[in-house]
């Protein structure tokens, strides 16, 4: 049986028929063809797969889609239309702070929830939070740079 | 902007291997062997393929049939025929519509397996160093010695002898993204996408595991998120092609975490003595004995022991040594390259027993290196002159940062220091092509960007320096091993080198082409001016759009192939008494420093500060080249102090997961300080080196060397983890 | 497999009662249960999820606070008065994760999948936590000890959901070590709490035995709120003593009884001296 699911994504209402414990990473990876969310360890150790359910970071291999019931859903390709997402953006190109590309998006997408949760958010209360996204290409110094600019006090 | 892809990789846009995908593609599964030695005495795909979804099931019985005729039985096949030499060794797999159907379906395999002795550690073959004699084994894969002056005598004349057993564990590359490729058959041609650091490779090595001719097999790849060395030969290939052969359909196949911690060939588990003859402070004599963990490898395949045995010696002027060292072949994976394969092992024993001499006879262990480290024109243990080397300058920039961390640092502080050398390789060769159209640049490679920025930066770079055009208008064409110049592939450092030489000869023959369309004498150049790509000469500017010939319009361009060949160094010959050792290209330093504070009574290590001092040879890209410095302390963060395969005595891997195989998190890595050393040039790009290896390799050794200047206790076992810290410092 | 998300309290009570039995899965933050069905060591008909009840509740009472059992973790780390008025469950909840896991995990799902190497059980059983559990009588409140029958194993029965937590507010601390200092399953971690009307301490270990258990023979040794150095160094070494000790991939038995006494004495000595957080 595959009941039928409404999903809020990037603000596009979406809806098709999922089996009942399919998690929100297929779903949005392999039905909505949004595959900027990365398909890690699917264990919860990684972080690649994180996207925001209620703007709060949520790892989409431990969720079930139906789950998330009518909580909007930001992933990495709606990032930009939301203002703290595309300062994250805008920091992490500049900076550089990524290699091969493929724990970006889950650091992104941690990054803008732990931003939006806590507004003004030291650098310590940032890396913390990151603790769970891995990169194993960068040895986070850029990755680190990038934060230190998104903790630095607005003007 | 620092990185050209860093706009789309920041928002996800770039389609990896794992975001492969066709219509009507099918999931492979491989089904793998549950134990580590056996006899396969039956193998029934009955159950797999009535299972709901299933498309297909092979195993070994099936590969005559699909493969082309008289060419099923090549020397290793996909799939074994009898003797299953490691636990996970892919035995069949299966093809279903959707991934839980191929997994459910895999799972019902039947397999009757006669158990056979199962060889799970060194120690199972050799106990302890094989006396003279002892060394003669079925499960030896290889066996080398090398010798340079009097040892006996070395050690017969010396006033102190420092002697040091040393142990490294098993790691594993463990890039974020799995092994991942798409494969379908058309016709006579088997087509692979894949993650991988080398499609040549891939196709080579495919093509050997099913009997193809190469022109038959093309791979191209994707892009890769991350390789570190573990996707560097062909691995998913064969087995995916074979699926959608048998399938008549494309298959996706790809690894779950806990397939690619057994199936991605890594480091295995070492055991290494070392042993130095001292004459007030020289170094006299030295033997080197390395027992090398190469698991299940084939014979044949091993590339480690002979090379890295030397990096153990050290880059030090030593009078005597004798090199020895076995690879033991055991029901581990196979042995494979791990980003500056086996040196941060080898370079922790080595710089360990280097600071256990200097702390036995007294020295600062910074004089003692500057003493006795290599300069150009000393002379390997196997007799090769050392080349441009800037470890002196390397060791005169960390003296300068140790100096400043003890005004800084509290008491308590342990400071390590490590060298590294490595020999960064542009002898693998390679070719680009260069296409020239009247708005840019295209660098024509099938080689991928994996990260550390060697390809999208640093071919550009070098494009960049050689037409005068801005980094803008050049682009990185990617194509595939049917359409695209051989290249050897993204690893051991080479990329830049060999690659970006070849892409200087091909930049110089593109503007000497130029040259010979618009008359003049005056050196020629290529900008962008409104758009267009203009060629100067003489003060003249002529479009390279006016410069097509008919033939160039029609095919976009003037085209323009670059060669680099390289060539290794040269050994003595005489001084190897047994096995393959060899000589190195580019001499390489890497100088460490690390700062620990070492919790006294629980053995755990924190690292407070690092600084990485890289011998650049020249850096064609200042973000790109620290980044990689960067990224290669951090790994060796995880090599000294977290990163570690646990293997039982059925050679079954404990840990296959990141719960309990610990990479560094954000929280362990501190701010690095990264410093270079230029002018010690290499046969890279203008005198580059390359740079993504050797900062990996001192930072287990530059920790351990910290922890012992902290505690006074040392730890000669890699990882220090806080309970081997713990008994070191005898609270257990 | 069936996924039901009732949003009553009685749906869900009934949705067990109506389920065959052992073979409906109750699903709070999916962060254990979920890997189980992967890797198909659960395979329930039904899946019963909690995450349309309204049992999010954080509320201070005047001694103790009440927390639901769907709570994410994140949100009660969040709470302004915790770090104050609970020290060692801020700490522990902090030594969870990263902050998408903090986001998905329980603290109901964490006491009833009742997991050998738990960092928040220790602390709830030294700060003697009770239980709240909904059935189709009513609810009914049992002692966190008593709740705990073993790994995996608890005194829920059949048609019976946590519901809440109560977690009284005590000076107390969590001490743990790991491997990887950041994210990784702690090899031993230790609370303690001192209950000051009872004058009385509490500590409990984790990674040692094969739950999380009360060390009370260490307990006893301690006395009023700063007990000397000779009887904080007494309950180190009894805690050492008592505990049977287990030995694993993670760390050997020799190396847990050094640490338990080790983090035993940092912890009691943290909240005797009223300084909480665990040393960077």
């Amino acid at each position: 049986m595959t009941p039928s699911l409404h999903l809020l994504v990037n603000g596009v209402r979406r809806e098709g028929a999922v089996p009942p414990t399919e998690r929100l990473l297929d779903t949005l990876r392999w039905r909505l063809n949004l595959r900027g969310t990365k398909e890690g360890c699917r264990s919860g150790a990684c972080g690649a797969c994180t996207v925001l359910i209620d703007g709060r970071p949520r790892l989409s291999c431990l969720t079930l889609s139906h789950q998330v019931g009518e909580a909007p859903i930001l992933t990495v390709e709606g990032l930009e239309s939301d203002p703290v997402g595309r300062a994250v953006l805008e920091t992490f190109v500049a900076e550089a702070a990524l290699q091969c590309g493929y724990c970006t998006p889950g650091f992104v997408v941690a990054l803008t929830g732990l931003l939006k949760e806590h507004p003004g958010a030291t650098e310590t209360t940032l890396l913390e939070g990151l603790q769970g996204n891995l990169c194993r290409c960068t040895g986070y110094s850029s990755i680190r740079r990038a934060v230190t600019r998104l903790s630095e006090p607005k003007r | 902007m620092i990185r050209s892809d860093a706009r789309l990789k920041a928002r996800g846009a770039l389609e990896f291997g794992v975001d492969l995908d066709a219509p009507g593609a099918l999931h492979g599964v491989l089904i793998r062997s549950p134990v580590a030695h056996g006899r396969l005495r039956r193998v029934d795909l009955d159950r797999v393929r009535s299972a709901p979804g299933v498309v297909c099931a092979i195993g070994h019985a099936e590969l005559a049939e699909l493969l082309p005729s008289g060419r099923g039985a090549t020397a290793h096949p996909a799939f074994p025929a009898a003797e299953l030499r490691y636990r996970g060794e892919p035995i069949a797999a299966v093809a279903a519509r959707s991934l839980a159907e191929a997994r459910w379906a895999a799972a019902r395999a039947h397999l009757e397996i006669e158990p056979l002795p199962i060889f799970a550690q060194i120690e199972d073959v050799f106990p302890d160093w094989p006396g003279a004699g002892e060394g003669e084994s079925e499960h030896v894969n290889a066996h080398v010695l090398a010798r340079q002056g009097d040892v006996e005598g070395a050690f017969a004349r010396a006033d102190r002898v420092v002697r040091g057993k040393y142990r490294t564990a098993g790691i594993v590359q463990m890039p974020l993204e799995p092994h991942a490729c798409l494969a379908r058959v058309d016709g006579e041609t088997w087509h692979v996408q894949s993650s991988t650091q080398s499609p040549f490779g891939a196709r080579e090595d495919t093509s050997a595991i099913l009997g193809i001719p190469e022109e038959q097999v093309v791979v191209e790849a994707s892009w890769v998120g991350g390789g570190f060395g573990g996707k560097g030969a062909g691995l998913l290939e064969p087995y995916a092609l074979l699926l959608a052969a048998a399938a008549r359909r494309p298959v996706k196949l790809q690894l779950s975490y806990a397939e690619e911690f057994e199936l991605s060939r890594s480091t295995l588990p070492s055991i290494i003595w070392v042993e130095s003859a001292l004459a007030g402070d020289r170094i006299l004599g030295r033997r080197v004995r390395l027992l090398l963990d190469t698991g299940a490898s084939l014979p044949g395949r091993d590339f480690a022991t002979g090379y890295a045995i030397g990096f153990i010696a050290g880059p030090y002027r030593i009078g005597a040594v004798e090199l020895e060292g076995y690879a033991v072949k055991t029901n581990k994976p196979p042995f494979g390259p791990h980003r500056a394969p086996f040196a941060p092992q080898c370079v922790f024993a080595g710089e360990s027993h280097t600071d256990e001499i200097a702390r036995a006879a007294g020295w600062d262990p910074l004089e003692f290196r500057e003493r006795t480290g290599w300069r150009e024109g000393d002379e390997t243990p196997l007799g090769q002159k050392v080349g441009p080397f800037g470890l002196q300058e390397a060791l005169e920039r960390a003296r300068a940062i140790r100096e400043r961390w003890k005004k800084e640092l509290p008491a308590g502080t342990g400071l390590g220091l490590a060298v590294g050398f490595w020999s960064t390789g542009t002898s693998a060769g390679g070719e680009v092509l260069l296409r020239l159209t009247p708005s840019e640049l295209v660098v024509e490679t099938v080689e991928a960007e994996i990260g550390s920025g060697s390809v999208i930066r640093g071919l550009v770079a070098v494009a960049e320096e050689v037409t005068g055009l801005p980094r803008e208008a050049i682009r990185i064409g990617r194509t595939d091993t049917a359409r695209g110049p051989y290249d050897a592939g993204v690893y051991g450092s080479r990329t830049l080198g060999a690659l970006g030489n070849a892409v200087g000869d091909a930049g110089t023959k593109l503007l000497q082409e130029l040259a010979r369309r618009i008359p003049g004498r005056g050196e020629l150049r290529l900008e962008v001016i409104g758009g267009s790509c203009v060629a100067v000469r003489n003060g003249s500017r002529v479009t390279v759009a006016s410069l097509l010939t008919d033939s160039e319009r029609a095919t976009g361009g003037v085209l323009a192939r670059g060669r680099h060949y390289g060539r290794g160094g040269e050994i003595l010959a005489e001084r190897v008494l047994t096995g393959g050792f060899y000589a190195y290209t580019d001499f390489t330093a890497a100088v460490h420093l690390a700062a620990v504070s070492v919790d006294r009574e629980t053995g755990q290590v924190r690292v407070l500060r690092y600084a990485a001092i890289a011998d650049a040879g020249r850096v064609v890209d200042p973000p790109t080249y620290r980044a990689q410095v960067e990224g290669g302390v951090a790994m060796g963060l995880g090599e000294a102090l977290t990163e570690e395969t646990l293997w039982n005595a059925s050679a079954e891997l404990q840990n296959p997961g990141l719960l309990d195989y610990r990479v560094p998190t954000i929280l362990e890595v501190p701010p690095i300080e990264v410093e270079v050393v230029e002018g010690f040039l290499g046969a890279g790009p203008g005198g580059a080196k390359g740079g993504g290896e050797p900062p990996v390799i001192p930072v287990p050794g530059a920790v351990a060397n910290a922890v012992a200047d902290a505690t006074g206790a040392r730890v000669r076992e890699l990882p220090l983890t806080p309970e081997r810290v713990a008994r070191a410092l005898k609270l257990l | 497999m069936q996924l039901l998300a009732p949003t009553r309290a009685e749906e869900a009570i009934a949705a067990l009662l109506d389920g065959p039995e052992g073979r409906v899965a109750v699903l709070a933050g999916g962060t254990d249960l979920l890997l189980d069905l992967d890797e198909g060591k659960s395979s329930p008909e039904v899946l019963l999820s909690l995450h349309r009840l309204p049992w999010r509740e954080l509320t201070w009472e005047a001694e103790r606070l009440e927390i639901g059992a769907t709570l994410p973790l994140a949100q009660l780390e969040q709470d302004p008065e915790l770090a104050r008025r609970i020290p060692g469950l801020h700490e522990a909840v902090g030594a969870i994760g990263g902050v998408a896991l903090r986001h998905q995990a329980t603290l109901g799902g964490n006491l009833v999948r009742a997991s050998p190497v738990s960092d928040l059980i220790p602390i709830l059983l030294a700060l003697e936590c009770e239980v709240g559990l909904l059935g189709s009588g009513g609810e009914r409140s049992l002692p966190l000890e008593q709740f705990l029958l073993g790994p995996r194993r608890t005194a829920l029965q059949r048609g019976e959901l946590v519901r809440r937590v109560w977690v009284p507010a005590l000076p107390s601390a969590f001490r743990w070590q790991r491997v990887r200092p950041a994210n990784d399953v702690s090899q031993i971690s230790v609370a303690v709490a001192f209950a000051p009307k009872e004058e009385r301490w509490r500590i409990a270990t984790a990674g040692v035995a094969p739950l999380a258990r009360r060390a009370k023979a260490a307990e006893a040794i301690l006395r009023g709120p700063s007990p000397g150095e000779e009887a904080i160094a007494a309950a180190g070494a009894s805690a050492a003593e008592e505990a049977e000790v287990r030995q694993d991939r993670r760390a050997t038995d020799a190396y847990r009884r050094h640490l338990l006494r080790t983090l035993v004495l940092r912890a009691i000595r943290a909240v005797a001296t009223g300084v909480g957080g665990q040393p960077a």
